[in-house]
């Protein structure tokens, strides 16, 4: 036992068989852990509102059993229920930080990350050929319109972290300042839709420029300048929630 | 974080204790 006299070694071996016991600690109870708290997750996802499509996997990204679950199937769900499932999920006694599979999560991994100006184009795709319409003289989107917002919102869904402006745009009938006016309210009104179909409102900033910007190549007067422009304007790298603030996203 | 490596953190945390402790009851009775 002469070997263990000298201190460095004997703490190394210490912390090695620390390792060890951790190793096999795990080993035998990790699975039973992870299997008790999954059993546990699907009743409390549907009392909080997730139904059954979204389900917690008490995995880590490597595949070892793990406390803190992924949660998967939240994508056709509003923001609300989606922040209601984190917080009950994690209420369960034991389990950790929740992860949304379509959420931060994605930024955390080490899959490249989408250029932002790719969904200024995914966006100008969608609207080229459609418009966002508003009911006559109002900032009220009309019911056709939804679904087309719906798409914009996806499409700009993988833009986390991109700061995108919306421009509201009019033509030149009626007076100026009530043309910049109403093209706020409806850019404003754009913008509060995107928020309810889950884009973060700090990266959407509204603004109405009434029939001072009109289309190139048309007359300041031409119907057709009515219309609503959306631009990624810059990338901010965006903050991770941290593990124990179970979040929509 | 996987479960065993979570028991690691904290296991070695208890033993980096143990080892202070240890030492500081070490140097004072000599």
């Amino acid at each position: 036992m002469q070997f263990l006299r000298s201190p460095y070694l004997a703490i190394a071996l210490g912390a090695l068989l620390v390792f060890m016991l951790a190793a096999i600690g795990g080993r035998f109870t990790g699975p039973g852990l992870a299997a008790q708290l999954a059993q546990q997750a699907p009743a409390v996802i549907e009392k909080a509102g997730g139904g059954t499509r979204v389900e917690a996997h008490f995995r880590s990204p490597s595949g070892w059993p793990s406390r803190h679950p992924l949660l998967t199937g939240g994508e056709p769900l509003d923001e609300t229920t989606r922040q209601a499932v984190a917080l009950a999920v994690n209420a369960i006694p034991g389990a950790g930080g929740i992860r949304w599979s379509d959420g931060d999560a994605l930024v955390e991994a080490d899959e490249a990350r989408l250029n932002p100006l790719h969904c200024q184009e995914d966006v100008q795709a969608l609207l080229r050929a459609r418009t966002i319409r508003f009911e006559e003289s109002s900032a009220r989107i009309d019911k056709p319109s939804r679904a087309l917002i719906a798409e914009v919102a996806q499409a700009l869904r993988p833009c986390l972290g991109a700061i995108i402006a919306i421009t509201g745009h009019t033509d030149k009938s009626g007076p100026d300042a009530a043309n910049i006016a109403l093209s706020r309210e409806r850019a404003l009104a754009v913008r509060q839709a995107l928020i309810a179909r889950g884009i973060p409102a700090d990266g959407l900033r509204a603004e109405g420029k009434g029939s001072h910007e009109p289309v190139e190549g048309l007359l300041p007067s031409d119907p057709a300048n009515r219309r609503i422009e959306f631009e990624v304007l810059a990338t901010e790298p965006i903050k991770p929630t941290p593990v124990d603030t179970p979040s929509a996203r | 974080m996987p479960i065993w490596m979570e028991l690691f953190v904290l296991m070695l945390i208890a033993y980096a204790l143990g080892l202070a402790i240890g030492w500081a009851i070490w140097a004072r009775e000599n």
